[in-house]
């Protein structure tokens, strides 16, 4: 058998081509173009609100809590499979030449995740904060090395318990992260030496229990599974990933939207498309995700013009994807065979976004009058996301 | 006239034709067998006459129309049920027995009246609010004939139909054939049991390399090869034998 830093090798090879593959569709399509405007958006309403931030604001504790959060994001990635678990059983003492390469990349392909927070935070750290920038450059390095505790820490404490009680672990983790990172911005260097000691110890501890024990390749296969799946669902939104099928769900709350497609020949791939819509988790939740996101933007973002950018781009973004994931035509359908109109379902996927984008309107335009409006310009929002919807299915292919 | 004209039909899935030179028609009221191995070309002529897959040479005509002339009544002519039932997902039952009707203009009066029968017939009423997720294969197999009988066309494609089913679905499904030859509907089945082939189909063809070896009553087919007293699991291996022996000299 050829040794396990050959087996790395491979996996890693195959494991870069297939992202390649997908995420070459993701950031050619639209996204690239959502992204644009929602970061640009976002970054000018935050350089905005920064110049008249009040000075209580707990700039520290928000800062601690999320890049907290995502260092304690630090799954590992192992590119295992499951016939490792037989194949790679007789390897086992030497395993640690594999896990060593796969800590590694798990720390280096994570920490964008904690470093382009951390960077979008120093004009709020220094302003609000009142942060000195040699505390910031320490505090850098600082995250840089909890990152890799998180990492090490993760990794250990699934091998040391066989997979059981990992959130319990993750909830301690969080914690240390967040008192560790406003510790660093609000006491003496010295002290935070102090603290360090618990947070070695800590993983000492588990290091120590999972020497002796057997790897379970079960939690860590899963792990590996979800993640690929969690992908291929992502890259579904932007072009056919072939065998994914999305869970399904009633929903019988929005069964009486259903009377809007009435019983005739005419409207049987509406009855069909709305269906799909509603009851594919794929799809719904894309469209409740974005509206939400839009509601919030539409109430909470105070500079007109940024608005109207913000939900266009999003309005545009569930207007494409929807009429993507809708249109997914790699396998048989029994309508094929039915004697509709060639181009039947084409518009009733146009008619059901059409529609799922009025609701989407409708509802920023309560959230906005819930949220009490400050610009009357911004009545015209939902009209803005109704434009965008209808100027999107007619240029998209 | 004839329910289905298939003349000179030669076609594949790339250059290479998978079936050549096919020609045979069904008349009203037919239960036509298409017998063959694994890779005859079965699911490729059935694929042609649905009209998934375009003929390279000859043509097709359902109720005297071709897909061109008249695409409507050519897929109004005819109800498939595929060897694996294709079902969506995100529908019930109950809704898909719904989209059918739509889809071929049923009213919702015939649409009660038939599905009513077919339920009870197939035992499926109690389960009319189910995901496809929760049937099991033969279910699933049910829906799709239940579906296809729904519509009442002049004729029925069936792929497989006894794979998967149990013995009381198989019974149903053949008192259902019965029932609708009865009306002048014809049936075009294809399946690998021979025996149930042999007592229920009128006519068979029989395909092997795609192209059709004989076709017609068991009492043609056992002229045909001389073999009087012969089964149809007897003409069968007696055809295979003679086409290697053919090949081999």
């Amino acid at each position: 058998m050829k040794n396990l830093h050959d087996v790395w090798q491979k996996r890693f090879l195959h494991y870069v081509t297939e992202l390649q593959k997908y995420l070459k569709y993701v950031f050619t399509g639209h996204l690239a173009i959502v992204i644009v405007f929602v970061l640009g958006a976002g970054g000018y309403q935050y350089s905005e609100w920064l110049k008249t931030a009040p000075s209580n604001f707990p700039a520290i504790w928000l800062v601690a809590i999320i890049i907290g959060f995502l260092l304690t994001f630090s799954v590992s990635v192992t590119l295992l499979r499951e016939p490792d678990q037989v194949y790679l059983l007789p390897l086992e003492s030497k395993l640690m030449v594999f896990m060593k390469k796969a800590l590694l990349w798990t720390f280096w392909s994570q920490l964008y995740l904690v470093i382009l927070p951390f960077i979008i935070a120093i004009p709020l750290l220094r302003q609000v904060g009142d942060v000195q920038p040699l505390t910031l450059g320490f505090a850098f390095l600082f995250i840089l090395l909890m990152k890799w505790w998180n990492v090490q820490v993760e990794f250990t404490f699934g091998w040391a318990n066989g997979g059981q009680g990992v959130w319990g672990d993750r909830i301690v983790r969080l914690i240390v992260n967040i008192i560790v990172i406003v510790a660093l911005f609000t006491i003496k260097p010295v002290y935070i030496l102090l603290l360090s000691l618990p947070v070695i110890f800590y993983y000492v501890t588990w290091k120590r229990q999972m020497l002796g024990q057997p790897f379970p390749y079960e939690h860590f296969v899963k792990i590996e599974q979800n993640r690929m799946l969690r992908f291929y669902r992502f890259a579904n939104y932007f072009t056919d990933v072939p065998h994914i099928r999305g869970s399904i769900h009633l929903r019988p709350w929005v069964s009486s939207f259903y009377r809007l497609v009435p019983f005739h020949q005419k409207n049987a791939q509406e009855f069909l498309v709305f269906r799909t819509f509603v009851r594919t988790d794929d799809t719904f939740y894309l469209w409740l995700r974005l509206t939400a996101l839009s509601s919030l933007g539409a109430v909470f973002i105070d500079i007109p013009i940024v608005v109207m950018i913000f939900v266009a781009a999003l309005a545009f973004a569930s207007a494409i994807q929807i009429k993507q994931a809708l249109s997914s035509s790699s396998e048989f359908r029994m309508d094929m065979l039915y004697p509709l109109h060639e181009s039947a379902r084409n518009l009733a996927i146009l008619k059901v976004v059409r529609i799922v984008q009025f609701f989407q309107a409708l509802i920023i335009f309560i959230a906005l009058l819930v949220g009490g409006l400050e610009h009357t310009i911004l009545y015209g929002l939902p009209i803005v996301v109704v434009l965008v919807s209808e100027v999107t299915l007619k240029m998209s292919k | 006239m004839n329910v289905l004209e298939v003349r000179a039909v030669t076609g594949g899935y790339t250059r290479k034709p998978v079936i050549h030179d096919l020609s045979f028609s069904i008349a009203p009221g037919e239960l036509v067998g298409l017998i063959g191995l694994n890779g005859a070309g079965k699911s490729t002529t059935i694929k042609h006459i649905i009209g998934l897959m375009n003929p390279k040479d000859g043509e097709i005509r359902l109720n005297e129309v071709t897909m061109k002339e008249n695409i409507d009544k050519y897929r109004s002519s005819f109800s498939y049920i595929p060897e694996t039932p294709v079902l969506y997902d995100e529908l019930t039952l109950r809704e898909h027995l719904e989209l059918t009707a739509m889809s071929y203009g049923l009213n919702q009066e015939t649409l009660a009246t038939r599905s009513e029968v077919l339920l009870k017939e197939f035992r499926m009423e109690k389960r009319l609010n189910w995901f496809p997720s929760h049937f099991s294969k033969g279910m699933r197999q049910k829906v799709m004939i239940m579906c296809a009988f729904l519509v009442n066309p002049s004729l029925y494609i069936i792929d497989e139909p006894f794979v998967g089913l149990d013995p009381l679905g198989i019974q149903s499904l053949l008192d259902q054939m019965n029932e609708k030859k009865k009306t002048g509907a014809s049936v075009l089945m294809s399946t690998h049991i021979l025996s149930t082939a042999e007592r229920y189909c009128d006519r068979i063809l029989l395909l092997h390399n795609g192209r059709i070896r004989a076709q017609g009553t068991m009492k043609d087919l056992r002229d045909a090869f001389n073999m009087p007293l012969a089964t149809l699991d007897d003409l069968y291996i007696a055809m295979t034998k003679e086409q290697d022996h053919e090949e081999l000299t």
